[in-house]
């Protein structure tokens, strides 16, 4: 069982040291560190020291294969000279923002209808899962198939339904559609883990709050906003921020529907940071293109956790 | 669940550790030599089956094993690259397109004898593989096949329609008005990928136009050859395209032609393949004629594709046996290439007029008599910078900006500016 | 309006209004099923109506997934590499989650806030150094580096949602336990595990999707047909230079999440009812 894991794994089962090593695991002090351990392991290696590596990168003139030499913050401004930056810049605020605002809002509310007692619970919430759980890389090709402007079933639905002018919009092919496009394939792919991460939220609020309320004679409108919300906003500040951070540095549906066109104006950093770093050997800015908002989530992320700090304890 | 996933967990670990303490080199092979060559996944399956198949001759004769694995055209190619240099381990043998070997000319091995050799047997390898793998004097990587761009049209429309076939893109223009009226508009990318570069390059070169001269150094998008470039697709765009090809991707023009709707696009003979395999109501309406001209002579794109080496391969020699088995036999190249349907043609001048080109009346076209073969970027050298230049697009960019709004003068110097920008590094 | 009728339009209200929902959630699955089924003759053709199959359905495109290519190879090499990622993550973040929720001991804090800011680092810039530690440690080429490396994104995630549920665990139950002799890691084991499983379900969910779908260390670190996972080999095999197979790889979309769906269902409704059961106090 559990303790005789411990054992082999600490004293390699020699029987004497059992009762000792069990008394030094039930101290906090020690047990904390332990238990930490293989996560901390994991991060350090795998994860810090190559972030490491990216940073030195990011402050070279690294080229695939060849010797680099440190240049220091050369790469960070020369990218703001370029047109094609500042335009992704732009984008990645423009695709963050909206999208994790819808995705808050429909979230919530798609989250307080799966909480009620419904037909077909098991049907409706096995549907609402598919577009988090079908692969991302074949799910934007299917949306592709769907923008497609040659057989566009949107454009066709659209027109069909007297909605549109023949021939439609072109989705992929101007400025704001094409972000529009973008947005929406990530609010149907994030959509169910803001659903479903608020709806446990929601289950864990007790409901004798709401049968009080009720009994004063508070309507459904004010036991949202004054009950529901505040309690649910610890699961709604992690949520959003894991989401935010995810969805700036999307990849995949940007690169499989536009390619970051037209005109760069669905690039997004990571995008960006794959065509000039990778396609095109520059590693260096191709690291510091991904890098360059590093400041800024960082501070977000921290701010954040204080946050949900404050509010928990 | 705890103690059974605990233990997994130390065994998986412990076989990592093991397998850092114990094993830091790769095992020694031993007697045997196994190189591995890593390839697209070429157009044709056909010609995968029969590389494996050649593959295996390969080993029966010479007793070297070779491992062939395969990976998707372009992206994850390049980033499957990266990492290979990156890490100084990975496959013996690369496939190269284009114009890669500058790009990972350092780590690419000198293979000149090889080429040398098969020169001497097949004649001189062609312009645009020299342009892509010859660098500095030597051979990065050995020439391996091409896929040029042809014209491709529906030849039952432009029949119909009593057309002229045209010659020179001016020709287009007349007929493409036709094409439009008639439903079935000219299909010209002018987005973010690789197909818009492989028509707007022709067409700018075609009237004797450039984005950097010869020396790599000096910028000439800023010239009266491009305005006339910028012009041609402006009235193209407005008279004989729809604004749908804004957003195509290279798969698009193919789709278009291929069920019904383009009256002509630019593009390699998958088209026309894919629509003749899976019988599509206008595989008999298509047909290919030569690429068109310009006033200042007749340019196409063409994707030569070669086979480098790694420097940090331990089987250098191994592996140009390989290269010399496969290309260097003649029964094996010809074999490869009649799998290949046409989408694989030789590139030595001695072979250019391959059985295979007669095996489709259709693939007449692709003699390609008077027509010059380039890569993206000519004249310039493909040195890194101006490698950058093509992949962020800036040509078709910049005639997108002149179509949807933006003057021409101001785009061709929003062009300029760029590409002095990437050049001064 | 009785108070008997009221819920009930209220229920149809309700349903209403997840329609829509439903519609978006589910019309692109729709549509890919139903081009995976089309034949090739109607799928290319610009005039067929794309929400309905015209001339007559095809397994074609399945049977030509399944036999032509190594879809079930790559298949079993996804369940395996996501399986053990998801075990692997859940136990780390487990223990972690529990030393940051309930343990007081030095480091804490700086280590909770430490593990969110590996998340600002994206996967699309760490492959490549994380290349050349894998390739280092031997594992290159090979799907066990996945299960080495997927970790680092599961693992943060799994820590946050469980410290989350840990501490809804009230301190006194496991003071009782300790009172009457349990070590902490008995406590631990069986009393705040028991109570915090619909946390460890859904930990285990979404590691297990954000593996599945996880692209770019998949196509880095492996190359072989042997190695590789679906959605690498579905997009290698059935993508050739501008010709994209459609049927087949709307074919390879759908078999790749039917099973999971199915999986999560069960599982979804386990979850919900586990909490709604009074579980927690």
């Amino acid at each position: 069982m559990a303790v005789r894991a411990e054992e082999i794994r600490v004293t390699g089962a020699r029987p004497g040291l059992v009762a000792r090593v069990r008394a030094l695991l039930d101290r906090e002090e020690i047990l904390g560190p332990v238990f930490v351990t293989p996560a901390l392991l994991l991060l350090l290696l795998l994860v810090a020291y190559p972030f490491v590596v990216a940073l030195y990168f990011s402050m070279s003139n690294a080229f695939i294969g060849r010797p680099s030499e440190f240049i220091g913050f050369r790469n960070f401004v020369k990218l703001w000279e370029s047109d094609a930056f500042r335009q992704t810049f732009q984008n990645a605020f423009v695709f963050t923002g909206i999208a994790v605002v819808f995705k808050v809002v429909m979230g919530i509310i798609l989250a307080l209808l799966l909480n009620e007692q419904l037909w077909f619970k098991r049907l409706i919430r096995g549907v609402v899962l598919l577009p988090w759980v079908i692969p991302t890389a074949l799910s934007t090709l299917g949306w592709w198939w769907m923008f497609n402007s040659l057989y566009s079933v949107v454009n066709w639905t659209g027109i069909a339904t007297g909605l549109m002018d023949p021939p439609g919009p072109n989705w992929l092919g101007q400025r704001y559609y094409a972000m529009a496009a973008v947005i929406t394939v990530n609010i149907w792919r994030g959509l169910p883990f803001f659903a479903i991460t608020i709806l446990a939220g929601l289950v864990a609020i007790p409901k004798e709050l709401y049968e009080a309320a009720e009994a004063d004679g508070a309507g459904a409108n004010a036991r949202f906003w004054h009950i529901t919300l505040p309690l649910l906003k610890p699961v709604l500040a992690v949520v959003v921020l894991f989401s935010t951070i995810f969805t700036f540095s999307d990849f995949n549906i940007v690169y499989v529907l536009t390619h970051g066109g037209p005109i760069n104006s669905t690039h997004l950093f990571a995008t960006l940071s794959r065509m000039i770093g990778i396609d095109t050997g520059r590693i260096g800015e191709g690291a510091a293109i991904s890098l360059y908002l590093f400041p800024l989530l960082a501070f977000v992320v921290w701010a954040q956790l204080r946050f949900v700090r404050k509010q928990t304890f | 669940m705890g103690p059974v996933t605990r233990r997994h967990f130390l065994t998986t670990t412990g076989a990592g550790l093991a397998g850092i303490l114990a094993t830091r080199v790769p095992p020694a092979r031993g007697q045997q030599r196994e190189i591995s060559y890593l390839c697209w996944n070429n157009f044709a399956p056909a010609s995968d089956k029969k590389m494996a198949e050649i593959g295996q001759r390969f080993t029966k004769d010479t007793g070297i094993k070779l491992k062939i694995d395969h990976i998707s055209h372009m992206g994850p190619q390049q980033a499957k690259y990266a990492s290979e240099v990156q890490t100084q381990a990975g496959h013996d043998l690369v496939e190269m397109r284009m114009h890669f070997p500058w790009l990972y000319e350092p780590q690419l091995a000198d293979v000149s004898d090889v080429v040398t050799g098969l020169e001497k047997q097949y004649g001189k390898a062609i312009a645009s593989s020299y342009e892509g793998a010859h660098i500095k004097g030597v051979w990065r990587a050995v020439p391996q096949y091409h896929g040029m761009f042809v014209a491709t049209y529906r030849e039952d429309l432009f029949k119909k329609a009593s057309l002229k076939v045209p010659d020179t893109w001016e020709d287009l223009y007349t007929a493409g008005k036709e094409l439009k009226k008639m439903g079935n508009p000219v299909g010209i990318p002018i987005s973010q990928n690789y197909d818009s570069i492989s028509t707007a390059g022709p067409v700018l070169w075609s009237f004797g136009g450039m984005e950097v001269d010869k020396d790599g150094k000096t910028v000439r998008i800023n010239s009266p050859a491009t305005v006339q470039t910028i012009e041609w697709y402006q009235k193209m765009f407005r008279d004989c395209m729809e604004p749908e090809v804004l957003s195509w991707s290279d798969a698009s023009n193919n789709e278009s032609i291929q069920q019904g709707k383009a009256g002509w696009i630019h593009n390699p003979v998958s088209a026309y393949i894919i629509a003749k395999q899976r019988k599509l109501v206008t595989a008999d309406g298509i047909n290919h004629h030569r690429s068109l001209g310009g006033p200042q002579g007749r340019h196409e794109t063409d994707t030569p594709r070669h086979i480098g080496i790694w420097k940090f391969s331990k089987n250098i020699d191994a592996s140009k046996e390989w290269i010399r088995y496969l290309i260097g036999k003649r029964e094996n190249y010809d074999e490869y290439i009649m799998a290949g349907d046409a989408f694989n043609l030789p590139v030595y001048e001695k072979l250019q007029d391959h059985p295979v080109l007669r095996t489709d009346p259709k693939y007449a076209a692709l003699k390609g008599e008077g027509v010059q073969y380039h890569t993206y970027g000519w004249p310039a050298p493909p040195s890194d910078k101006v490698q950058l230049i093509t992949n962020t697009y800036l040509l078709p960019n910049m005639i997108a900006k002149a179509v949807t709004g933006t003057s021409t003068k101001d785009a061709i110097a929003w062009a300029e500016n760029e590409m002095k920008k990437i050049l001064a590094g | 309006m009785t108070v008997a009728r009221r819920p009930f339009l209220g229920k149809i209200g309700k349903h209403l209004l997840l329609l829509p929902f439903l519609v978006f959630a589910l019309f692109p699955f729709y549509h890919m099923t139903l081009t995976s089924l089309k034949q090739d003759r109607e799928l290319y053709d610009r005039f067929a109506v794309p929400l309905i199959i015209t001339q007559g359905p095809t397994l074609e495109h399945y049977t030509k997934l399944l036999w032509d290519t190594d879809f079930l190879i790559w298949t079993k090499n996804s369940l395996l590499v996501t399986g053990l990622s998801t075990v692997v993550s859940v136990v780390i973040g487990t223990i972690a989650a529990y030393a940051l929720a309930r343990l007081k001991f030095a480091g804490v804090a700086a280590f909770g806030t430490g593990i969110f800011v590996t998340y600002l680092v994206p996967t699309s810039l760490l492959f490549l150094p994380l290349a050349q530690i894998i390739n280092w440690i031997g594992m290159g080429d090979s799907k066990w580096a996945l299960v080495l490396t997927y970790p680092t994104f599961l693992v943060p995630f799994c820590t946050w949602l469980l410290i989350g549920y840990f501490r809804t665990v009230p301190k006194e139950i496991e003071e009782c336990a300790m009172v009457d002799g349990a070590t902490r890691i008995q406590a631990l084991w069986r009393i705040v595990l028991p109570i915090a499983v619909p946390g460890l379900v859904c930990a285990a969910l979404f590691a297990f999707t954000l593996s599945w779908n996880e692209f770019i260390y998949a196509l880095t670190f492996t190359s072989s047909s042997e190695q590789i996972t679906a959605s690498v080999g579905v997009t290698t095999e059935l993508i050739r230079g501008d010709i994209y197979f459609w049927g087949s790889l709307m074919a390879g979309a759908v078999l790749g999440s039917v099973p999971i769906v199915i999986l999560y269902v069960f599982f979804l409704d386990y979850y919900v009812s586990g909490l709604t059961a009074g579980a927690i106090k």
